[in-house]
């Protein structure tokens, strides 16, 4: 119990300072007596209070949320596929996503209709959905977890592949931002997008927490779990839906982000020492936002000006991890 | 007794996975409250099948299964929940598990939206866990255990769904022979002792001989046979069974291997004389009655395990059949280790049993022993144990008439010399003895060690005040007492009194009752803390000293002297008048060497004999029960 909450300090401590950090590091550095008083007073008509307000403080708090609700996903999966590298990346759930919502955008382009945040969210969750059920068809069949992983980078690539092809023939001057988004990047989003993803994110967080006793049931096995009294197809249904529309959420707003799924439930687990979901779920969440601050950070301040994409920032740090969770459950692995 | 309540039933059920292809039809059966129902049957014989069905892991073909009444496919989840409880041949995924996580997981019928656990939730999970044993394993993380071991925390797991029936599939693969062991004794356990139902799937003879109580045969798709194990698993049906020729199924007789752990030692188990005597008794009668000497014969001993000897010795004319048995002492050292131990019986015409002795066996010539001066010694129990072995045997055969069994050592004179027999006054051979049927070794090291885990757990729940008595008979005087209920634990600390104490103080325990039977407790004036009588005896010596201190004259004291047991003394100073003062004499001194041992601790010392009740107590005893009850005197 002590080292759970000494872990959700950490964290939350964690949270705070990158997000100080975050506000103050950029094109303009703005000084932290400066940032503080920002904040305070609520200006927005300085130029580094526009900054702040307008820019910066919105990147932060998509990044936060939208961390947080990839961490959840990646968990959600994993436990859904009892696979400890499962993930909304490494499944090709992402890219079926950024998939539908290009074709979206690109039919809505040439027919003159700009797409708001709700119509981009539903389409990258019909992608979700669409990867999603090819996922769980070849996991009907194969029951090794590292064929699945294999199958949903696969379908990944596929995906993309589509997407590339999509953007590269839909010749218009808006594709430009398309082809940025589809790499990945939390630049240039607003205010008006933070307002609808909050909602829905931590509806979807709620959701998640109250599956958490059938959840911690699950982790035992599918027939333990039935024995119990779960109500396994409802249960299974739940976690695909909600796994997918965070993923889609994520997805939407700010394209494919690699591996932050997969590395931060791992990370967590670790750090929590524990898997049970009750715990997981708003730590997940909590890490997969300190996660992607950090990176985020990284991505705009490395290179600056020039901004990596948040993939390639994610990747560094995640990738190794999954890496190494490969190699050391190979002795635990009984598939 | 009166028939157990039917727990669950099965008709005309057919189970498989798809409704045109049943892999078994038309069972049925029942289970009842504290019975052991395996099904046995070859591979793919739809064993599996039929408990992922009875689990509601499978939808029923057809037919019913009611679980105590209701149709088990109509009830809701969560009622199933808090009724049945599986374990399954799958290892689990218990990511970052520890074991009490992976029992507590069983709480999940019984607890609220979130899955928070009540302490009455970690209450019962804890009560599992130290039900099945496994306290050492319960913060250790799950996927570090042993199969073995996990089987018992997921025994564990089960129990805490607190279940009246409990499904187990193939439980025994890949356990060794030791877990196989441990799995089939706590099977038996829960179903007498906690009263379950008990359904499990077993492909393995040996295993399903030693925990079950009906067997459940599956074969071409249909139930081949179920009823009583020692009808069904016969060489000859198990042959028909598996498809076997005839002959090729050797079932060699069981090796009676059972071990029990005593501080880190793993101790083999032995059998009783007692034990060895009713084998042979049952092997004789079922020669005489059915006119053949069986291979092999068994009994369950009163502490439910199952012995299974092959009768040496076999000796038989028209009116008699006689034969033995060897007692096997396992890893306890014993004189009578490998003796063989022989009944002769014989039909009598006025009917019931008689038990008597014979060659080897001796005669109890003072008072005070488990039978009366002028008896075979063959104690209570195991003429129980005869008794009821040779009648189920009368009965079996319908025959109505008497029996005689006359049990004989063979080496019984020779052997007993180097016993203690002499000196209780059992002349001319050995005793017959043991109240479990079954000899559970403890090494001297083993034993201290338990006694000093027992104490440091109840002193680690804060407990400050024990009562210590070396055995048995002590357990017996402290429940007729009623110091059981004043709420202080017992400990039994064998012979071992001085390291007792030792470790009680070390425990911060302040308040000590000893309590003992005289024979044990007199030595303890003279200063000697183990009691074992390999270590010192001296009663008769400490008896005759405080008598002459207290006035006892010469004669008295050669008496005394010349006394077999310390009953024998009593009655000594009872005919002086003195057994009083001398008691109060010997209770100072036992008082005085007690209480430089316990080194600062309260303590208080109560003697009792079996026959003349409670004899005296220490100074100050009395104040001390007092305040244990909670209505102290005023000063």
């Amino acid at each position: 119990m002590r080292r759970k909450i000494i872990a959700f300090c950490i964290l939350g401590a964690l949270l705070v300072l990158l997000a100080v950090l975050n506000l103050h590091i950029g094109s303009v550095d703005v000084p932290f007596g400066e940032v503080l008083r920002i904040l305070r007073t609520h200006d927005n008509t300085s130029a580094a209070g526009q900054i702040i307000w307008t820019i910066r403080m919105p990147r932060l708090a998509a990044a936060a949320v939208l961390g947080g609700a990839l961490a959840l996903a990646g968990f959600l999966m994993q436990t859904f596929f009892s696979n400890p590298i499962a993930g909304p990346f490494v499944l090709g759930i992402s890219s079926g996503a950024k998939l539908m919502v290009a074709l979206a955008m690109i039919w809505g382009l040439a027919r003159g209709v700009i797409m708001n945040s709700a119509w981009m969210i539903l389409a990258a969750f019909l992608g979700a959905l669409f990867s999603m059920g090819l996922i769980l068809l070849i996991s009907g069949r194969v029951r090794s977890m590292s064929v699945l992983i294999v199958c949903g980078v696969m379908i990944g690539y596929i995906c993309s592949a589509v997407t590339d092809f999509v953007v590269t023939f839909a010749d218009d001057a808006n594709i430009v931002n398309l082809h940025n988004w589809s790499k990945g990047s939390f630049s240039g989003i607003g205010w008006e997008q933070v307002r609808v993803m909050v909602p829905f994110v931590f509806a979807v967080l709620i959701l998640a927490f109250l599956l958490s006793k059938p959840m911690s049931a699950y982790q035992l096995g599918e027939s333990y779990a039935k024995n119990l009294g779960v109500n396994l197809s409802g249960f299974r249904v739940m976690l695909i839906l909600l796994s997918s529309m965070l993923a889609a959420c994520v997805t939407a707003f700010a394209g494919p982000i690699s591996f932050l799924g997969v590395a931060t439930p791992h990370l967590t687990k670790r750090l929590f020492s524990t898997a049970r979901p009750i715990v997981m779920i708003p730590a997940c969440f909590l890490g997969g936002a300190v996660f992607c601050l950090f990176c985020d950070l990284l991505a705009r301040f490395l290179f600056a000006p020039t901004e990596l994409s948040i993939s390639t920032v994610t990747a560094v740090f995640g990738a190794p991890v999954v890496i190494y969770m490969m190699l050391s459950r190979r002795k635990e692995q009984i598939s | 007794m009166t028939e157990k309540r039917i727990r669950l039933e099965t008709r005309s059920l057919d189970v498989g996975y798809a409704k045109d292809k049943a892999v078994v039809r038309d069972i049925g059966f029942t289970v009842r409250a504290g019975e052991v129902l395996v099904l046995l049957g070859p591979n793919g014989s739809g064993k599996s099948t039929l408990l992922k069905t009875l689990a509601r892991q499978l939808d029923r073909l057809s037919g019913t299964v009611y679980l105590k009444g209701e149709d088990l496919h109509q009830m809701a989840a969560h009622e199933v929940a808090r009724q049945m409880s599986l374990l399954l041949t799958d290892r689990p995924r218990a990511e970052l598990m520890t074991c009490r996580e992976v029992v507590e997981a069983g709480r999940y019928p019984y607890t609220g939206h979130l899955g928070i656990l009540s302490r009455e939730d970690r209450e019962v999970a804890d009560r599992c866990i130290r039900r099945m044993g496994a306290q050492e394993l319960a913060d250790r993380p799950f996927y570090a255990l042993s199969d073995g071991q996990r089987q018992r925390v997921l025994l564990a797991r089960a129990l805490c769904q607190e279940p009246e029936v409990l499904l187990l599939d193939e439980p025994a693969s890949y356990l060794d022979i030791r877990y196989q062991l441990e799995l089939a004794q706590a099977m038996r356990s829960l179903a007498k002792e906690d009263g379950l139902s008990v359904i499990v799937s077993l492909h393995d003879i040996e295993m399903t001989r030693r925990c079950a109580d009906r067997v459940l045969c599956l074969k071409d798709g249909r139930v081949d046979r179920i009823g009583a194990a020692d009808e069904v698993l016969t060489q000859e049906y198990l042959e028909k069974l598996f498809g076997l020729a005839a002959g090729s199924l050797s079932m060699p007789k069981e090796k009676f291997e059972h071990y029990t752990r005593a501080g880190g030692k793993r101790l083999r188990m032995g059998y009783t004389t007692g034990t060895c005597a009713a084998l042979a008794a049952s092997a004789a009668a079922e020669k005489l009655l059915n006119g053949v000497w069986p291979a092999s014969v068994s009994l369950r001993t009163p502490k439910g395990l199952r012995v299974e000897v092959t009768p040496e010795e076999l000796r038989d004319g028209s009116d008699f059949a006689s034969c033995g048995v060897r007692k096997d002492a396992g890893d306890d050292a014993d004189v009578t280790d490998g003796a063989l131990i022989c009944a002769e019986v014989r039909l009598t015409g006025e009917p019931g049993i008689r038990i008597g002795g014979g060659k080897g066996v001796g005669t109890v010539t003072k008072p005070g022993l488990d039978q009366p001066q002028g008896e075979a010694a063959i104690n209570s129990v195991p003429r129980r144990m005869i008794t009821e072995a040779v009648s189920g045997i009368c009965r079996a055969a319908d025959y109505e008439g008497g029996i005689a069994v006359t049990v004989f050592v063979p080496d019984g004179e020779e052997l007993a010399k180097k016993t203690f027999n002499p000196d209780l006054g059992i002349e001319g051979g050995l005793s017959i003895l043991g109240t479990s049927g079954i000899v559970e070794p403890m090494s001297v090291q083993a034993l201290t060690a338990t006694i000093a885990l027992e104490l440091r757990q109840h002193a680690a729940q804060g407990e400050k005040r024990v009562i210590l008595t070396p055995g048995n008979y002590g357990e017996t005087f402290i429940k007729e007492q009623g110091w059981d209920r004043l709420g202080v634990s017992v400990v039994k600390c064998s012979n071992f009194i001085g390291e007792a104490l030792d470790e009680a103080r070390l425990q911060g325990y302040e308040e000590v009752l000893v309590t003992g039977h005289i024979g044990k407790m007199v030595k303890l004036a003279g200063g000697i803390m183990n009691t074992h009588s390999r270590e010192a005896d001296c009663r008769r010596e400490l008896f005759t000293a405080h008598a002459a201190l207290c006035g006892a004259g010469r004669n008295v004291c050669e008496k005394l002297m010349a006394c077999a047991t310390t009953d024998a003394c009593l009655a000594v100073l009872e005919e002086e008048g003195i057994r009083e003062d001398v008691m109060r004499h010997l209770l100072d001194a036992v008082s005085a060497h007690l209480e430089k041992r316990a080194g600062g601790m309260r303590i208080s010392a109560a003697v009792f004999s079996n026959e003349r009740g409670l004899l005296g107590t220490t100074q100050g005893t009395d104040r001390l029960l007092a305040e244990w009850s909670g209505c102290a005197p005023e000063e």
